[in-house]
């Protein structure tokens, strides 16, 4: 069943201090009409909301470790919290940095290989559909920005396989095709992962919120955000 | 006690100062004048060519003079834009020097009140082992600052030289989008302000940046000259650029300066002198990062990150509040008063009193010779280029293997230019085009360096600069606004260097008036001159144009066999001259004085065409520019999996020079051929020769007949492009 | 010959702004903790062969000196010790 819009009507963005990708994100969410929240990085309690979104960027300039810093801005308790009350939290490039430091996802984002940052659109292929998520199938393919400097996923030895049988691993690099193969992983990330999910908790490296029309060179992020957003069968899919 | 040469002035500087002021200066003031009257700041040597440059446009808001030009894009918006240079400190640390670079150009544009929307990227590099570290570093460096304060990099240029070994060139183009309600600037300062310094703490970061180490040629000395590297912080830069928008946008400065080269001195001098007030200055109001800092330590201080507000008194409490969301450190250091005059404080006494107009506009300059300017009327006499009388798929490949014409993705994947979502067209196409959301026109940026074309006719090369720039705009039906010219030449004490860099911009004045459109500010950079080798005389334009269909740029690659090819406005009597080709064959020879007549006819005709490209059947197009017709035609067809080839016909004795000459104002269109007659007529009717050179076909290969007849397939041409090759060559 | 460890520790000059130390800094305030300075560099190990110590610490302060730490902006320490 298709959930309303209005039963998700209220996206809380958190900002932090080097966030870069909150307007970009506000402006998405819009246009997918729900309404935009911007949460301070300082608050210690969150306002009515259904769902949450840590955007990209540079929190406190990627110093220490990207990530690493925001992690521990006041806010964190109250997005763990919500977290474990299930509410959807979508963490895009630094956000997805942040959930992994903060440790409510697995795992860790290492520099890439040559030490440089890569901007370039790229295929992922939808490996798992996490909870929540409607309108995608495995086996999707979606051709979507990616914009880091540390984004090769990293996990603890012997983990891997427990992410896979979890179907935690819900994107990884492809070619256009949608095949998944060494040639096609841009950051070195094991197993070419691009997006991990964890209950209501999903990260990812690429920016959906850049891939919003054909005229940007994808309208595959609008299909990811209205998938995560729960809402079925947009035109053009 | 300090002498004139210890901050870089000659004596007969000196002794104008001591005129000026009637009395001698102090070490202090001495240092504020070392500062000011550098080539850096006060422009010395090149204001009397800067002066040929127009100015006047129906869309000039603001021409130079300010800390960016600024044009009318619509009923709302405003577009602030500007190059400038960071040479010299990127030679001496490529990451920082190229970041602080980037951030200073943007802190430009922040002060007139603009939100930055993108960022392009003019560079020249050297050929040898330190020239490909130094690559490496700047680009990082580039990408380190844009990716992080959250700025696209949209577009840019790369060429290569080995003049360009021990003198990289770093010239950034930043644009920001401006609400016409929201207009500042240095000039509005209002006695009874007080003044406000937000931002990084001052430390010894680049003491003596502007007046020796980009105003002196390098040599060993400099070595020892070197001071504390400036580091740039993209993460307090981010923080500064909101909170300086937040506080323009709720009206509570009357006046912006960032601050640049030479730090507070010059941020005070040219506020105080933009405004017409007197300014105080309490020194030790100014927080510092280091301990011991003498007065002249924290006025020649460029430590980055740092802006200079003038705030009415009524409206201190609420900057106050606005910053402190921002988490920035702020002090009061000095207040704004009725007069003409920079009064520096240190525990209340007075050590520094000095007329803002002495410091700021008097400055001796450069007295041109009677006449100077008739040596520009005629062609430089040289050798000519060669002409080769057959072609072969060898000069094909060694052109696109130049690292001129070369992929520059392993440069631009390096910068986020999709950030800020406006990017239809990135640093993949010839120019950047971005849209503007809601708004139905969009915004195009083009930049050009092709410095070999002004290697030794500088004003043919100053003058097709201009043409290639605009030649971009006109390929999408684009108006354009304004010019920004980033100059850069070797040493101006030297005669030769400066009739060279003196000539590019009588070039670039000449088409500017001809094809109608304004400079409204840039920057100049002299003295990139390393143990008396100069580099090639370096202008990087950049243009900013009104796109009219934004969502759907006139493609740049055909998508159909049968396509009809053709060249608009092809030179009567093409030369290589200023070449790459002629380069790779081992004479370079002058490039062509641009025909101003037929080449303003082109321009026009191609810019109404694709205005409405359905109209005529306009089906792609692009300029030709560095690498010529060959080079056009094969990024035009040349992917991973080609689809499209060509089949060209040329006359057997012209074929290289038609291929391979750079002769800017040129089009190559592919039309449909339903429409190619009309097409032909029409352009003769408006005096523009159109020329058919043959269709395109559904197999991957280029083919040209002339007399005999030479395939190459378009797979080997992009791995050429990809990967480059030729061992003289930096990769 | 014998296998040396040099540890090198790489770290700004005084003086030189260090933007992540300030940021890592501000935080450690936001989180309650009481401290006056961050500065981060970092630690680079190199094992070297050399005949004595006195040659490995010779490699080592070249390597420092050319190459693993940039004049214009950082000083290293190196210490060598026998594996």
């Amino acid at each position: 069943m298709t959930r309303s819009m209005d039963a998700q009507r209220e996206v809380g963005i958190v900002v932090f201090p080097g966030s870069n990708c909150d307007q970009d994100t506000i402006k998405a969410v819009r246009e997918l009409g729900a309404t935009p929240r911007v949460l301070d990085y300082r608050l210690t309690e969150l306002p009515p909301l259904d769902r949450l979104i840590l955007p990209g960027g540079f929190s406190y300039g990627d110093y220490l470790r990207s990530g690493a810093l925001a992690a521990a801005a006041p806010i964190m308790d109250a997005v763990d919290e919500a977290a474990l009350l299930g509410m959807p939290v979508l963490g895009i490039c630094n956000g997805f940095q942040i959930l992994c430091e903060r440790g409510l996802l697995p795992g860790a984002l290492l520099p890439n290989p040559h030490g440089t940052f890569i901007s370039q659109l790229e295929t992922v292929r939808v490996t798992a559909v996490p909870s929540g998520f409607s309108g995608l199938a495995v086996g999707d393919h979606l051709a979507l920005p990616i914009a880091h400097h540390e984004g090769s996923y990293r996990i603890a030895e012997g983990q891997l396989h427990a992410l896979f049988e979890q179907g935690q691993v819900f994107l990884q690099y492809s070619d256009p095709d949608g095949a998944v193969h060494a040639l096609t992983n841009p950051n070195g990330s094991v197993a070419n992962i691009a997006g991990i999910a964890s209950g209501s908790v999903v990260g990812l490296m690429p920016h959906p919120e850049r891939a919003m029309a054909e005229y940007l060179g994808s309208a595959d992020g609008r299909r990811f955000l209205q998938a995560w957003f729960g809402q079925k069968g947009s035109p053009g899919c | 006690m300090l002498t004139y040469k210890d901050v870089g002035l000659s004596e007969g500087e000196y002794q104008e100062i001591v005129r000026l002021l009637a009395r001698t200066p102090n070490d202090l003031e001495l240092g504020l004048f070392g500062a000011l009257w550098s080539e850096h700041c006060s422009y010395k040597n090149s204001k009397p060519f800067l002066a040929w440059l127009p100015h006047e446009g129906p869309f000039v808001v603001q021409g130079p003079g300010g800390n960016a030009g600024v044009v009318r894009f619509n009923q709302d918006y405003d577009v602030a834009f500007k190059i400038e240079s960071h040479n010299h400190p990127s030679y001496v640390e490529p990451l920082q020097g190229a970041a602080t670079g980037v951030g200073g150009i943007l802190r430009d544009i922040i002060a007139m009140g603009a939100r930055p929307i993108a960022v392009a990227d003019i560079l020249k590099f050297g050929t040898n082992q330190r020239a490909h570290a130094l690559r490496h570093g700047i680009v990082e460096g580039i990408g380190a600052y844009g990716n992080a304060i959250g700025i696209p990099t949209v577009t840019g240029s790369v060429g290569y030289s080995a003049l360009y070994d021990a003198n990289p060139l770093v010239n950034v183009l930043a644009v920001g989008l401006l609400p016409q309600s929201r207009h500042i600037g240095a000039d509005g300062a209002k006695p009874g302000s007080v003044l406000l310094l937000m931002g990084q703490s001052t430390g010894r970061d680049g003491i003596h940046g502007a007046s020796l180490l980009a105003s002196q040629d390098f040599g060993t000395e400099t070595e020892s000259m070197r001071p504390t590297v400036q580091v740039g912080d993209p993460f307090m830069g981010k923080l500064l650029m909101e909170a300086t928008l937040a506080i323009v946008t709720e009206g509570l400065a009357d006046a912006v300066q960032d601050l640049g080269a030479a730090g507070l001195t010059s941020a005070l001098a040219e506020l105080a002198y933009a405004s017409q007030v007197g300014v105080t200055l309490d020194v030790g109001a100014v927080p510092c990062r280091e301990t011991g800092m003498s007065a002249y330590d924290i006025m020649l201080s460029e430590t980055q990150e740092r802006m200079l507000l003038s705030v009415p008194k009524s409206h201190l409490e609420a900057a106050l509040r606005t910053i402190k969301t921002f988490d920035l450190s702020v002090a009061e250091i000095g207040r704004v008063m009725p007069g003409d005059f920079l009064r520096i404080y240190l525990d209340s006494n007075q050590v520094a009193d000095v007329p803002t107009q002495v410091l700021v506009a008097s400055c001796p300059r450069h007295v041109l010779p009677n006449k100077f300017t008739d040596r520009f009327t005629l062609p430089a006499n040289s050798e000519s280029a060669p002409i080769p009388l057959t072609i072969d798929q060898d000069l094909g490949f060694r052109v696109l293997r130049h690292p001129d014409c070369q992929d520059r993705s392993p440069i631009y994947s390096r910068y986020d230019s999709t950030i800020q979502v406006r990017t239809v067209w990135g640093p993949d196409h010839d120019s950047a085009i971005l849209h503007l959301g809601e708004a139905s026109e969009g915004l195009q940026i083009a930049v050009s360096a092709p410095s070999r074309w002004a290697l030794i006719d500088s004003v043919a090369g100053g003058y097709a600069v201009v043409v290639d720039v605009l030649s971009r705009v006109a390929s999408q039906g684009a108006v354009p606004l304004g010019l920004t010219d980033g100059i850069n030449g070797g040493n101006p004490d030297k005669p030769e260097e400066y009739e060279r860099v003196a000539g590019l911009v009588w070039g670039i004045a000449q088409a500017a008036r001809d094809f109608g459109v304004p400079v409204t500010g840039g920057n100049v950079s002299l003295h990139n001159e390393t143990e008396s080798r100069a580099i090639w005389p370096t202008a990087a334009l950049g243009v900013v144009a009104r796109h009219p269909h934004p969502k759907a740029p006139v493609a740049d690659r055909p998508d159909a066999k049968g396509l009809t090819i053709a060249l608009v406005n092809p030179p009567g009597d093409p030369t290589l001259g200023g070449s790459v080709l002629a380069e790779e064959l081992g004479r370079i020879g002058a490039y062509p004085r641009i025909a101003p007549d037929v080449t303003i006819k082109a321009l026009n005709l191609m810019g109404t065409w694709a205005r409405d490209p359905d109209a005529v059947g306009l089906l792609a197009c692009r300029s030709i520019g560095v690498g010529g017709l060959f080079v056009a035609l094969s990024r035009a067809l040349m992917s991973r999996a080609p689809q499209y080839g060509a089949d060209l016909r040329l006359s057997a004795e012209h074929a290289a020079l038609d291929l391979f000459n750079e002769t800017a104002g040129q089009f190559l269109v592919f039309l449909d051929p339903a429409l190619k007659n009309s097409w032909v007529s029409r352009a003769q009717d408006g005096g523009v020769t159109v020329k058919i050179l043959g269709e395109t076909t559904d197999s991957p290969q280029i083919k040209i007949q002339a007399g005999r007849t030479v395939t190459f397939e378009l797979h080997a041409l992009w791995q050429a492009f990809r990967e480059g090759g030729g061992s003289n060559h930096v990769g | 010959m014998t296998t040396y460890r040099a540890s090198f520790y790489v770290g700004l000059k005084e003086g030189v702004l260090d933007p992540a130390g300030q940021a890592t800094l501000q935080v450690l305030h936001q989180m309650g903790f009481s401290a006056t300075e961050v500065r981060i560099g970092k630690w680079i190990q190199v094992m070297i062969d050399a005949e004595d110590v006195v040659r490995a610490q010779a490699i080592a302060e070249e390597m420092g000196h050319r190459i693993l730490a940039n004049p214009v902006m950082e000083t290293f320490d190196v210490t060598v010790t026998p594996v």
